[in-house]
């Protein structure tokens, strides 16, 4: 059960759109039934089977639920595991993040909070755009390449994400 | 044809083969023991009908005691008596010599990096003191039950980290109870409402206890209680509180701040008591030793507020980790004795622009969620019905990686259980041996996070640096505690451990505990057997004694009385000792040869009687 894709443990069919209102009922299923919870009284080999089948649950879930660790998912079905970190072959976008990453430090300074409310209204719009392109070349082999360029925009932005709550919190002092 | 048997909801068809399993909350002031009876989950009373057991313990040289009768003695016996012993739980003594001025204990070090309290029953670790109170609520539990319990739920603060958690499942191992899980208090008290309320939806849990701070987000839906995020400090509560009045008494006062221990217990039981009459007076006189002050509610605002911001911090940063809007959680509950405080109350549903939920009693709230969770994991509720927490580690646990920097291996507010491995490769050429640090914290810096342990991989085939692959997996179980493996994909080289905080008891110090607490309750039993036979052999020397003065001389020869006062003498050394089988040995030689004195004597007084004579006439 340990190797199960992340789509069969919901009885999904690999995609990219997928309903997560959905994926949570599913997922909420799905843990009643291997929850440790319900195993209390079990022995010590089946207490750590189910373990580690709840354990790889929670796991298929949390990548199912995140469009970049989604995307990522489903190119590696077709090619086997990608590199997590690699040198980026991608002059517009790298030009682009440096735009983004420059604006985030002027924030930073300025501590102005409506403008980064602002600046994450943006960041969401760009994450729905490179959602929809993807979804477009993902499944079509000619456009492997950009399928694999959209997913590692979408790893930088969710990377970026996180950059802007840590900056929250620590103008929320 | 038989009728089928209905049972009521949340009642087994057969009552009489409920497994009896209880909730417990440990708290840093009050400490609680809950249980399902008749599918009405409630906190079980002692014999005085007391449901609060106060979380103080003291030590007298030959006993324990625990609760109400220990706190009253804190000002009198501050070094035996410990209370607050939760905020030391799974510490170090680093992290109590920062706590150290609140503290008026005397420590010493033990085995271990756990800090030890010198009391007159030796030192003791804050794992045993916890021990000594989680005894009595089993006892207690045991007793308005009726039968030996197949396990319990403890609570512990979500935002506890993994050597706290550990450090509170030794303490209800060493107090003989079988832990179901350890359940997170916001959790527990969602649970507690949910059920009460068959609430859906996004539920804010505030807790704020004597000594910790807990904010958790649940989404509700079906029976099922997902922690969205949790957030807190381990180190926020209502003694935080006290504290911050004693220093507005001291400064007013005139006094130094260096004060010594018993004065320092009974300022902080005067400023706890002010803390409490300003939950429904504007003001209050606070007096101490002839001195007499006046504290406004406002002014206890203000001296209260750096915290109050502290605990709204971290619920901004729970629901930042949970990706939700303040005015998008649907209710708002509030746990703990501090949340009666008037300030906390208004900061909080100035925050969620909701009015809090107070409906069942903060004080019991965690007990109670706790009791439920216990009897689905006894397995007494029937399938389907059962509820299923899914709750999350509080902070991000990692490794250690080259230059003292944390890499994150799983990230705080992550569901679990969860397994997750990370590959790592050797940074010299022919490399044999790895050390793998296992942290747990938020700060990049290795030295601003929580050690948890250490530990070597060995046995790496030499190779080029680089070249070699390994995989180092964490496991956090359903009660949130880490088990860490190490192995090289190439050769298979394996090492793994059950993380044994750095800041835990060693497993010696375990075994020890174990066995002195098994041999307490037979030491109990010795004591008094001992000081039964000591109180029979004084009263037979005392007997003996009296004998001889009045008719030794004239009943007994010089040999018969030597022979008698030899073994007296005999006994008289065995009773300053502590051998209960030697004594009562003693007694039995001791009767045996004044028999034949004693018979004398009575031979004499019935003959002197017969004569109508007293005995000193005879002699005459």
């Amino acid at each position: 059960m340990g190797n199960l894709c992340h789509f069969a443990r919901f009885d999904l069919k690999p995609a990219f759109r997928i309903d997560l209102d959905d994926l949570g009922v599913r997922y909420r299923k799905r843990a009643r039934e291997v929850h440790p919870d319900r195993f209390a009284d079990a022995g010590e080999r089946e207490k750590r089977q189910v373990l580690e089948e709840s354990a790889a649950l929670n796991d298929a879930y949390q990548v199912l639920r995140s469009a970049p660790m989604r995307a990522r998912y489903l190119l590696s079905l077709r090619d086997g595991e990608l590199p997590l970190e690699v040198t980026v072959q991608d002059p517009d976008f790298l030009i682009q993040q440096m735009q983004w990453r420059e604006e985030l430090e002027e924030l930073q300074d300025s501590a102005d909070l409506p403008a980064l409310a602002a600046f994450k209204q943006r960041l969401k719009a760009a994450q729905e755009r490179l959602n929809d392109d993807f979804e477009l070349c993902w499944q079509d082999s000619a456009r492997h390449a950009e399928a694999v360029r959209l997913m590692r925009r979408m790893q930088f932005l969710e990377k970026l994400n996180h950059e802007v709550r840590d900056l929250e919190e620590r103008l929320d002092d | 044809m038989a009728l089928l048997q209905i049972a009521e909801p949340g009642q087994s068809p057969q009552p009489h083969q409920r497994r009896l399993a209880v909730g417990i909350d440990l708290g840093t002031t009050n400490s609680l023991v809950a249980a399902l009876r008749s599918g009405i989950a409630e906190p079980l009373a002692d014999a005085e009908g007391q449901v609060i057991l106060p979380s103080a313990v003291r030590y007298h040289a030959d006993r324990v005691e625990v609760g109400a009768g220990a706190k009253a003695a804190a000002a009198i016996d501050p070094f035996n008596t410990l209370v607050s012993i939760k905020r030391l739980m799974g510490r170090g003594l680093d992290d109590v010599q920062q706590l150290g001025e609140q503290l008026p204990y005397h420590f010493v070090v033990g085995e271990s990096q756990m800090p030890f309290i010198d009391t007159v029953q030796g030192a003791k670790s804050p794992v045993e003191v916890s021990a000594e109170i989680l005894r009595v609520l089993r006892q207690r539990a045991e007793q308005a039950l009726g039968g030996e319990l197949v396990g319990a739920v403890i609570t512990v603060p979500a935002y506890f980290d993994d050597a706290q958690r550990q450090a509170t499942k030794d303490a209800a191992r060493l107090a003989g109870l079988n832990v179901l899980r350890l359940l997170n208090e916001p959790t527990a008290a969602a649970v507690a409402y949910g059920l009460d309320q068959q609430a859906e939806g996004v539920v804010a849990v505030f807790d704020l206890g004597g000594g910790t701070f807990d904010v958790s987000i649940l989404r509700l839906t079906g029976g099922v209680f997902e922690v969205l995020a949790t957030g807190g400090d381990t180190a926020l509560g209502g003694d935080d509180f006290d504290m911050a009045i004693a220093g507005w008494m001291i400064a007013e006062m005139g006094l130094s701040a260096d004060i010594e221990p018993g004065a320092q217990r009974g300022l902080l039981r005067a400023a706890c008591a002010a803390k409490e009459a300003l939950t429904a007076a504007t003001s209050v006189v606070v007096g101490y030793e002839g001195w007499q002050g006046l504290l406004t509610r406002e002014h206890f605002d203000g001296l209260i507020e750096p915290m109050v911001a502290r605990s709204l911090k971290s619920c901004r940063r729970a629901l930042r980790d949970a990706g939700l809007e303040a005015h998008e959680v649907e209710a708002v509950v509030l746990v703990g004795g501090s949340t009666r405080v008037p300030r906390v109350r208004t900061a909080v549903a100035e925050l969620f622009g909701r009015e809090p939920l107070t409906d069942i009693d903060p004080d019991q709230v965690v007990a109670i969620g706790a009791a439920i969770q216990a009897d689905t994991l006894a397995g007494n509720r029937r399938e389907g019905e059962e509820l299923l927490l899914l709750d999350v580690i509080p902070l991000s646990l990692g490794l250690e990686t080259m230059g003292g920097l944390m890499e994150k291996v799983i990230p705080r507010n992550t569901t679990i259980p969860v397994a997750r491995g990370q590959d790592f490769t050797t940074y010299k050429d022919g490399q044999t041996a790895m050390m793998i640090h296992v942290l747990q914290g938020e700060r990049e810096l290795v030295s601003a996070c929580r050690s948890l342990a250490r530990f070597e991989l060995r046995g790496i085939p030499p190779m080029v640096a680089g070249a070699a692959k390994i995989r180092v997996t964490f496991q956090v179980d359903a009660d949130g505690l880490l088990s860490v493996a190490a192995r090289e994909l190439g050769s298979g080289v394996e090492a793994s451990i059950q993380v044994k905080p750095s800041y835990g008891l060693t497993d010696g110090e375990i075994t020890r505990m174990l066995q002195d607490s098994f041999q307490h309750a037979s030491d109990d039993r010795d004591a008094r057997a001992l000081r039964e036979q000591q109180v029979d052999g004084e009263r037979l020397l005392e007997a003996v004694q009296a004998a001889l003065a009045a008719d030794g001389e004239r009943l007994l020869d010089a040999e018969e009385r030597q022979a008698i006062q030899i073994q007296m003498d005999e006994l008289r050394s065995l009773l300053a000792g502590q051998d209960q089988a030697a004594i009562e040995q003693q007694i039995r030689r001791l009767s045996q040869i004044t028999d034949a004195f004693a018979a004398r004597r009575l031979d004499a007084t019935v003959k002197a009687a017969l004569a109508g004579r007293n005995l000193n006439e005879i002699e005459d």
